[in-house]
């Protein structure tokens, strides 16, 4: 099949949510209908993948390569294109099951991804908050909040939450990046129902990321909270731009944490309901 | 073969299949299926999880490749893979010496 470059993929409408899948899958040298038969299989394997989409997107176009090389093969063994390709999908088994073979480490690479990011971009959003303090003129209070004399119980109580909730954010973050990367090439290849110890382990360190997410989704509503407070007490005080910018990040982030705690959530549930893989 | 006994050695099977240079996955499942005699017969679907497993355990790193118009993922052996294969072989070794000494071929019956 030819088609012009950038149209619309051909057959791969369970990835719509994924840019670029069209291009990926290696599939586009071969004949018209044996790029049809493994187009459709891919949409297949694409509606059990779920996890983060550059990570599915990659699993799509290596398997559109590897598809295309066992068509190859059974070509060359003189079967015909649409034959060949069908052997080929014979060979990499059914698409639910290839799917699930990508369960737990799809759930890992969700986890791990989303702790990255929290320990990549926390710093930034404390230095601008730190900022928006010292500009404010009222860094010393925020450094050290509960000399913050005059300071409201509540905004006590408040600071005290947000400091706890960072220490869980920290701990669960280190705890899963740790849980998920080369730590796990110590679990022995000799233990029994090794597969089912893999998919739980990647379910509990995607539990533990939107842990780690809904922690620091308290520490920006705390941050917004005690900001809340402040500009109702001394509205002159604050330095207008620095205080919108770390809203701002603080904001933004609230927003993309909650919506990672639900994947990682998600991805945990799935991985712990589909049977066990390779 | 049996899956389940193939399933239980597929690391090590697959950094064995990587040590003599980086491949794809496909071309590392031929490779099983070569040099198992054919033996080697888990659906090919498995062996890309599998893969991907040990990349997150940092004992292979991977690149894509573009060639003929096929972009493929390349596999390659990290220092932590070479000495993790050592260990998988010599593991192996010890295991298959004291099987075959206990189910090895029948000795040759002492008639007298």
């Amino acid at each position: 099949m030819t088609r012009p470059p950038g149209a619309a993929p051909a057959g791969l409408p369970g990835t719509a949510d994924l840019p670029g899948t069209a291009d990926l899958p290696g599939t586009a040298d071969l004949p018209g209908t044996a790029e049809q038969v493994i187009g459709s299989y891919l949409t297949e394997v694409a509606r059990g993948l779920i996890g983060p989409a550059r990570a599915r997107r990659d699993i799509l176009a290596e398997l559109g390569a590897g598809l295309a090389d066992a068509t190859d093969a059974y070509r060359s063994d003189g079967l015909a294109p649409d034959q060949a390709a069908r052997a080929a999908l014979a060979e990499f088994g059914r698409p639910e099951q290839v799917a699930n073979g990508f369960r737990a480490e799809l759930t890992a690479a969700q986890a791990r991804r989303t702790a990255l990011a929290l320990l990549r971009t926390g710093p930034l959003v404390g230095l601008l908050w730190l900022g928006a303090a010292l500009a404010s003129r009222i860094g010393a209070q925020l450094v050290s909040p509960w000399h913050w004399a005059g300071m409201p119980a509540s905004a006590r109580l408040v600071t005290h939450l947000a400091g706890f909730a960072f220490a869980i954010a920290i701990g669960s973050a280190l705890v899963t990046v740790a849980a998920t990367g080369p730590l796990t090439r110590w679990l022995p290849t000799s233990l029994p129902g090794r597969p089912r110890w893999l998919g739980a382990g990647s379910a509990a360190s995607a539990a533990i990321a939107a842990v780690a997410a809904s922690g620091t989704a308290a520490i920006d509503i705390a941050l917004l909270a005690l900001l809340a407070t402040q500009a109702a007490r001394t509205p002159g005080r604050l330095a207008v731009l620095p205080v919108a910018v770390a809203a701002g990040a603080s904001l933004t982030r609230l927003t993309l944490t909650t919506r990672a705690a639900r994947k990682c959530l998600t991805t945990s549930a799935a991985c712990l309901s589909s049977p066990a893989g390779a | 073969m049996r899956a389940q006994a193939l399933k239980g050695h597929l690391d090590g099977m697959l950094l064995a299949a990587l040590e003599d240079g980086p491949r794809h996955g496909y071309a590392v499942m031929e490779a099983l299926r070569a040099g198992s005699g054919g033996q080697f017969d888990l659906p090919t679907g498995t062996i890309y999880p599998a893969l991907r497993r040990l990349e997150r355990a940092g004992l292979v790193h991977t690149r894509w490749s573009e060639e003929g118009g096929r972009r493929r993922r390349m596999y390659e052996l990290t220092p932590a893979g070479r000495r993790m294969l050592d260990d998988e072989r010599n593991a192996w070794q010890e295991f298959s010496t004291a099987v075959t000494a206990l189910l090895g071929p029948q000795p040759r019956a002492v008639t007298s």
